[in-house]
């Protein structure tokens, strides 16, 4: 009887923990996957140190659902003028001299039927922040989110606390203050209908 | 008022209601049993324990593979990623071009659109056009150049032609023979013309297996010279179509189909339309089309048109005394012609004799069309004269007077007139090199294979049918070690390392130089980026027709009892151009509906004379000749005529080899079109023909409505049915955008453009045939074909069926995991990663237009991953899929407004299917925006939806089809 009860109550267990502990532990979702970089770029350094611009290497986050990857040109700017002989910039320099493009290993993964387009989340008040964590903070960028689709619907099914005005999107240390207007009239300025952006078809195609 | 219902029939086997087709509708996969065989209890339970282990191993735990991004190294201005950019150049077809538009993702080609500025496209594009893409990237293609059956190289065989030059310029080029097709580029023939300055005695030859021909040696005739002709439709209240391929096949088709289409829509020219008559021995699109239309045999047809002649004037007036079938008929419609004089149009097909050719035109000059409906204008294809016709080329090579021949992308050995035996001819010649897109049979019996480059491969040019020239410019770096016509061209001409874009851009130089146009760079450019010539449209002429023409014309012969095979091109292969596409070979054929396969079509009651029926393997015999053919009966096909379709049978090649039966072995020089006297045989065999016309049943059901004008002129809406709009379901509301589409019946001509433009825009996997006959063929928009009336001379519809997006659709309710849902523009939405496969939805779904993969036939689909379109998914193994309404373009479009804080405009999304139709058959856009395209459409009182019975109340709607009769001719079912 007892150990009917106890065998029970660990299958109760064990069913709990599969279903609610599991998928959220870190091997599952892989927040803080750090994969290594054939070079160790440093967003802390370039945004909270040189105070870079996201949009100077991530140029076509405004208007293209892929916001862009720099290539090599774009590192050699500045890297052709300072720490030209930097060993951690090997091969940047190989790259441009072989024209070989750097290969970087993907941090954010979206699965192929997630259609996600960066140029509109931007057009709407959604800072980089939002979703890249503290990305200005980084030394290696690491994966902030669980990318779960639940995580993706807290904030399509209730945008309003996540918005901000449209001159601090690019912001990675912007904090809300009093001043900043509320979340229910950014909405509004911006015309977003949140009833809507919980349809399938938004990402889904 | 009574509704007009007719009885509209899809497959001679529904209309006998016999209890096979009953059996075979039954259930949705008819041999689903025979394929698995018995199933006992122990291999039920056998399958059931491996696909509980397989399902058990799918997808756990997060991905292991990391993926990788490699940005540019220098980024190429203009490209972003994520955007896509589209380069002008065309694509061509028996040397006519087609203006297109190719979409890139990331500097890869992945879809073929129209090219709105081009005079034969309009923006509209063609199945062939569409399928190109594929053609690109087809791994079948030839890839390495072969000498004498072995791996060579392009240095090889540069040293080959040269050492042969040496000899050849010795003896001024005799034995030199170039064979190409019809060739329209200026650069191609200023290149020849160059090599016929060096080597004089060098000549040319151009085969067309299916020319045109009779219409120009007609054309000598009656205006005195050979001429091009455009028409100008607007112009034409009658059009008399004699088996014509005005709307399906003569160069510039797709623009004659978009002014045919504007006079044919009552609601929206006011009640005015056009009318069209057809006499045909085999169905055309323009026949289905047609108000009245006639089943005639050559000789009929022969005895018809001179009665016509006689009556309008064109020809002696005892030809009407000879008694002809049909004669009440032919009298109206020559009334009505000459009540209509300078605003007609008699159309014969290529495939009609000289005397036809003659005859119709002869009928035009007595009505007054020259200058009004025919313009003229300078040949864009120039052919030379009889003595560089195939036959003289194959006299000479037999003589053993040629010992180098140059053959362009043409492929003699296989679509040669059978009589002049070209294998026999080439076997003669020294060396043959041929320029060949596939291994086919001319490249494998010649000395030398050289891989062509396909067209978005290589820098080129081309004349369209108006003489409009675009500069084609390649779209992606060669894939299969290809070389271009001028490069081979260039080689014979003694340049050991010719570039084409050297070679067509110095031709261009020259050209603009002596054009007297001074700024180069800007006239080249601007070529490219608007992908034509500006005014280079050939100017019309003028040609007095000779009156006198018919004079020399007997009396129609007699008809000949007997069986007459007639030769012609299969509407989606282009006569063996194009037979290696899988797109273009399960894309269902107009009338037949047939897949995978060619038939011999032969009329019901010629079928039932002969006692055959569909898929009896038939023996065709002509002098000695035999051809083993599966016959197709078809309805509207005149008796004793078998249709032999051309461009299947292949022997060699990429896909399309060993798929149907090779007609060109019938086909004779004397007798390219018709021939008479072959015995037919029964072999007792069948063969399955995947046809998909019995997919599914009309049980009845109205779902083509049909009237005439004078119905409509009398009382507009008298199609509609009273509306019924109760629902126990809970309304939807749709505040900001409700997307809807309207298809026009009137301006459908079935011609399927729209069919393969969705495939290639939705990532529609091929099934191949046996996936077919089992009912899976995949393409989410079909082109139904409806007949009523008599089975010898039905009339057609034509109705394209996508997803009907039903405001209370019954797919939704019924599927358990939500996989299919409403979202709030009133798309009924697919969400292929929560699918599982029920298939209730399907089930569910009165208008059948769900889709489900019983086997992941995208992953079997032989093509790179680059072609597909990045902007869809890629659909798996046991998910259903279904027409979006392209929902990745109403997505960006919804973006891009978004982004600027205002509505999508009108007009700004256009689906994939409504982008390519010629005829603007198909409208798409926001119901709840009046104005728009679409609310207008909708508006009219032609307007209604399937089975609005059901009261699903389908976004897609259909304005009701209606015919303008001719009330002394009265209606067809009379």
């Amino acid at each position: 009887m007892n150990t009917a009860l106890v065998l029970s109550a660990l299958l109760f267990l064990v069913l709990l923990l599969s279903v609610w502990v599991v998928p959220v532990m870190g091997y599952n979702t892989q927040q803080r996957y750090q994969p290594e970089q054939p070079v160790p770029f440093s967003h802390k350094h370039h945004v909270a140190g040189l105070g870079l611009d996201c949009r100077y290497c991530h140029t076509s986050v405004e208007t293209s659902s892929f916001a862009g990857i720099p290539p090599t040109e774009t590192c050699m700017t500045c890297h052709s003028q300072i720490w030209t002989h930097a060993a951690v910039l090997e091969p940047v320099r190989q790259s441009f001299a072989t024209g070989v493009p750097l290969r970087w290993t993907e941090v954010y993964r979206l699965p192929d039927y997630v259609y996600f387009n960066h140029s509109i989340h931007i057009a709407k008040g959604i800072g980089c922040t939002e979703c890249h964590g503290p990305i200005g903070d980084m030394a290696l960028t690491w994966k902030w989110p669980t990318l779960y689709m639940s995580w993706c619907l807290s904030c399509h099914r209730d945008p309003a606390p996540h918005l901000r005005p449209l001159n601090q999107v690019f912001n990675p240390f912007w904090k809300r203050t009093p001043d900043t207007p509320s979340g229910k009239l950014l909405m509004a300025a911006y015309h977003i209908h949140p009833e809507t952006l919980s349809d399938c078809g938004v990402c889904h195609r | 008022m009574s509704i007009a219902h007719r009885d509209y029939w899809r497959s001679l086997e529904e209309l006998a209601e016999s209890p096979g087709f009953a059996q075979l509708v039954e259930r949705e996969a008819p041999r689903f049993r025979d394929m698995l065989g018995p199933l006992d209890r122990r291999n039920f339970l056998r399958l059931m324990a491996a696909a509980m282990a397989l399902g058990g191993l799918s997808d756990c735990g997060p991905e292991a593979e990391p993926r990788q991004l490699l940005p540019y190294v220098e980024q190429p201005p203009g490209i972003v990623p994520g955007q896509a950019r589209y380069y002008a150049t065309a694509t061509t077809r028996s040397g006519f071009a087609t203006g297109v538009l190719i979409e890139h993702r990331m500097a890869r080609p992945v879809k073929v659109e129209g090219n709105p500025d081009h005079p034969a496209s309009l923006g509209a594009a063609s199945a062939i056009m569409q399928a190109s893409i594929l053609e690109l990237y087809d791994p079948r293609r030839a890839q390495t150049i072969l000498g004498q059956g072995q791996i060579d190289s392009w240095e090889h065989l540069i040293t080959a032609l040269f050492d042969r030059r040496e000899q050849l310029l010795a003896r001024g080029g005799a034995g030199l023979r170039l064979l190409t097709g019809a060739v329209t580029s200026p650069s191609l023939r200023a290149q020849i013309a160059l090599l016929q300055q060096q080597f004089p005695a060098m000549r040319w030859h151009q085969w067309e297996p299916l020319g045109r021909g009779n219409e120009r040696i007609a054309s000598e005739r009656m205006l005195g010279r050979p001429l091009d002709r455009r028409f100008d439709l607007d112009n034409a209240d009658i059009i008399f179509a004699i088996e014509s391929d005005l709307i399906s096949n003569v160069p510039g088709w797709l623009a004659y189909a978009r002014q045919f289409a504007a006079h044919r829509r009552p609601d929206e020219t006011g009640g005015k339309m056009s009318r069209i008559y057809a006499i045909e021995s085999t169905p055309t699109l323009i026949g289905a089309k047609a108000d009245h239309r006639l089943a005639l045999g050559p000789a009929d047809l022969a005895a018809a048109m001179r009665y016509l002649a006689a009556i309008t004037g064109a020809g002696p007036q005892d030809w009407q005394q000879t008694p002809v079938a049909d004669a009440a008929w032919l009298r109206a419609a020559a009334d009505d012609l000459n009540q209509h004089k300078g605003r007609v149009l008699v159309h014969a097909g290529r495939e009609q004799p000289v005397e036809i050719h003659l005859l119709a035109d002869a009928i035009n000059n007595a009505l007054g069309a020259f200058g009004q409906t025919i313009r003229l204008i300078e040949p864009v294809a120039p052919s030379g004269s009889t003595d560089q016709s195939l036959e003289a080329l194959v006299g000479d090579m037999t003589a053993g007077r040629v010992d180098t021949l140059v053959m362009l992308e043409t492929n003699p050995v296989y679509d040669a007139p059978a009589d002049l035996d070209f294998t026999a001819a080439l076997n003669r010649v020294p060396l043959s090199v041929s320029l060949a897109l596939y291994a086919d049979e001319t490249a494998m019996a010649s000395t030398w294979l050289v891989p062509a480059t396909q067209e978005y491969e290589a820098w080129g040019d081309a004349r369209a049918f108006d003489g409009t020239i675009t500069i084609q410019q390649p779209q992606v770096r060669r894939l299969y070690n290809g070389h271009s016509p001028h490069e081979l061209l260039a080689v014979l001409h003694g340049n050991t390392l010719p570039i084409d874009y050297q070679l067509v851009r110095d031709f261009w130089q020259n050209e603009t130089h002596q054009r007297g146009i001074g700024d180069f760079d800007r006239f080249w450019h601007e070529a490219l980026r608007i992908g034509i010539v500006e005014n280079s449209a050939a100017p019309t002429v003028t040609a007095t027709p000779n009156a006198s023409a018919l004079t020399s014309l007997q009396a129609a012969e007699k008809p000949v009892p007997g069986v007459q095979l007639l030769f012609r091109e299969d509407p989606l292969v282009g006569g063996g151009r194009d037979v290696n596409n899988p797109w273009l070979l399960e894309t269902p054929r107009p009338f037949t509906r047939l897949t995978w396969d060619n038939a011999a079509l032969i009329a019901p009651a010629t079928a039932k004379r002969l006692g055959l029926g569909i898929g009896d393997v038939l023996e065709i015999a002509d002098h000695g000749r035999k051809v083993r053919a599966p016959v197709f009966v078809l309805p509207g096909q005149a008796a004793d005529c078998i249709t032999l379709p051309l461009g299947f049978g292949h022997t060699a090649g990429g896909l399309g080899a060993d798929i149907g039966f090779d007609a060109y072995r019938l086909r004779t020089s004397a007798a390219p079109w018709i021939t008479r006297g072959a015995t037919l045989s029964r072999t007792g065999e069948t063969y399955r023909l995947a046809t998909v016309q019995g997919h599914d049943r009309v049980a009845g059901r109205d779902l083509v409505r049909e009237g005439t004008l004078t119905e409509y002129q009398d009382n507009p809406d008298f199609l509609r049915r009273p509306e019924t709009d109760q629902s126990l379901y809970p309304e939807y509301k749709y505040p900001r955008y409700a997307w809807a589409m309207a298809i026009d019946l009137n301006s459908c001509i079935g011609c399927q453009s729209c069919v393969v433009a969705c495939q290639a825009e939705n990532n529609i996997p091929t099934v191949g045939k046996d996936m077919v006959l089992q009912e899976r063929i995949m393409h989410w928009l079909r082109i139904d074909r409806y007949y009523h009336g008599p089975v010898d001379n039905p009339a057609v519809a034509f109705e394209p069926v996508p997803c009907m997006h039903c405001e209370q659709a019954p797919c939704e309710v019924v599927c358990p995991v939500h996989a299919t849902v409403h979202d709030h523009d009133g798309l009924n939405l697919m969400v292929y990663n929560r699918c599982i496969g029920t298939r209730f939805c399907s089930n569910n779904c009165p208008y059948k237009v769900r889709r489900f993969n019983y086997f992941g036939f995208a992953e079997r689909d032989d093509r790179p991953p680059e072609s597909w379109n990045p902007e869809v998914t890629v659909r798996n193994r046991g998910v259903m899929e279904k027409c979006t309404y392209c929902i990745q373009r109403i997505r960006h479009a919804e973006i891009e407004a978004d982004k600027q804080d205002r509505l999508v405009p009108d007009g700004a999304i256009q689906t994939a299917c409504q982008q390519s139709c010629p005829t603007q058959a198909i409208i798409f856009g926001n119901r709840n925006d009046r104005d728009s395209g679409v609310a207008r459409r909708k508006a009219s009182l032609l307007d209604y939806t399937l089975l609005d019975e059901l009261n699903t109340r389908p976004r897609t709607s259909y304005a009701a089809l209606i015919r303008n009769p001719n009330p002394k001719i009265g209606d067809r079912e009379a």
